[in-house]
């Protein structure tokens, strides 16, 4: 279900699983999610966390590095959770309930929208606020 | 060798109890031996929708804890000879008063000689709701169409997931289809997106089950009422028999109707 090769944290329905005895884990590191996570579910992680599967509403990933999902974004993530704001959160369709990079809080608008952008899009900070853009590949997405 | 079912939702009053009355007493009227286990211990109702208060003597705790042999416990239901019973719930005692492994034994023991046996979950996600899984082996989530019971449902799966017990089939209760046309209530298709588990059947509000829940006949018996149809249908869908779903469709009218009725609707 999840690589467990660095050590990591992981946090699910209230268990905490700590793998100890292996090496410290630094931002450059991923983790690989191949499940959609549901409500309740949390994945810590030093490293950048990669998501193939849906992230429901509930569920929260918190990552030190960037997160990308493969699949639609509607729960909590947080990137650069060490307050690292050069990490961005991207998704196949982003629609998170709340965004947090570093230490910059977002939420979707009160109001819902007439529509959703049907593509994927990128969240990073750019002049110290979190702007949400069209996802280009091969893109320089660096703020 | 029998099947073990567990009917669950997280969220309370989306009707677990109804689904479980009726889906258990569907599989009887198709000729299956059916065992309803209310494992609601100290809220116990599966016993009153099923209009079988009045005969308890023994419950599942008296069978745990073996104060009675399990055939002493098991209620008949007079309306299929032999082949419907209940095991109701404890209602002084509390979720504590019987352990996993317990449940465990029991639905082992009750899968020998049941076709079904069909577990009604309590709501929540504490020991109650780890006892109603233990023994199953195939999960039946139950939502309505409403943001509260799909986040639930969603957080039951995954830990349905966790618990070991994948591919959980999902009923969506209390649909109302003239509200899902006016864009008013969550349709099977967001639900869907969301849960990404396979559907089982869509049982549409109907005021009849106010009724039979009240006089304890299950609506399934009932040929007039649409949710009864639905719970038909889905029973025999768990027998694996292939059944389209219901056309819930409001639009009729008289000319919709006069079509249907004449074999032209779509």
């Amino acid at each position: 279900m999840t690589d467990k090769t660095f050590a990591s944290e992981r946090e699910e329905d209230g268990i905490q699983q700590k793998e100890q005895g292996r090496p410290p884990v630094d931002e450059m590191q991923t983790i690989l999610i191949k499940k959609t996570m549901r409500s309740g579910q949390i994945i810590r992680y030093p490293g950048n966390v990669v998501v193939m599967g849906d992230v429901n509403p509930g569920a929260e990933i918190i990552a030190g590095g960037n997160i990308v999902v493969m699949g639609f974004l509607r729960g909590v993530a947080h990137a650069g959770a060490a307050g690292t704001d050069d990490k961005i959160v991207t998704a196949f369709r982003l629609r998170p309930t709340q965004l947090r990079i570093a230490n910059h809080i977002t939420r979707a608008p009160d109001e819902q929208p007439e529509a959703y952008p049907e593509y994927p899009e990128l969240a990073r900070i750019k002049n110290g606020v979190v702007v949400i853009d069209r996802y280009v590949p091969g893109d320089k997405q660096k703020a | 060798m029998g099947e073990v079912i567990v009917v669950t939702s997280g969220k309370g009053g989306v009707g677990k109890t109804t689904t479980t009355a009726n889906i258990g007493t569907g599989l009887a009227s198709l000729g299956k031996k059916v065992v309803l286990v209310d494992t609601d211990i100290g809220l116990r109702n599966l016993d009153v929708v099923m209009g079988l208060e009045n005969r308890i003597v023994y419950d599942l705790i008296d069978v745990s804890d073996g104060n009675c042999r399990l055939k002493q416990a098991l209620i008949k239901d007079k309306r299929f000879d032999d082949r419907l019973f209940l095991l109701p719930a404890a209602q002084t005692k509390d979720k504590n008063a019987i352990s996993e492994q317990q449940m465990k034994d029991l639905c082992a023991t009750l899968k020998e000689e049941f076709d079904y046996t069909i577990i009604d979950c309590p709501a929540g996600i504490e020991q109650g709701f780890k006892n109603a899984i233990a023994g199953a082996e195939k999960a039946l989530v139950i939502t309505t169409p409403e943001v509260s019971a799909v986040r639930d449902a969603d957080r039951i799966i995954g830990l349905l997931e966790a618990a070991e017990l994948p591919d959980p089939r999902l009923i969506i209760n209390r649909l109302r289809p003239a509200m899902v046309k006016q864009g008013d209530m969550m349709d099977i298709d967001d639900m869907i997106d969301i849960l990404a588990v396979s559907l089982l059947g869509v049982v549409p509000e109907d005021e009849k089950i106010v009724v039979s829940t009240n006089r304890g006949e299950p609506a399934v018996l009932d040929e007039m009422s649409l949710a009864g149809e639905a719970y038909r249908n889905i029973s025999r869908r768990l027998t694996g028999e292939e059944v389209p779903l219901m056309n819930l469709d409001v639009n009729d009218g008289l000319m919709g109707r006069l079509r249907k009725l004449f074999g032209f609707s779509k």
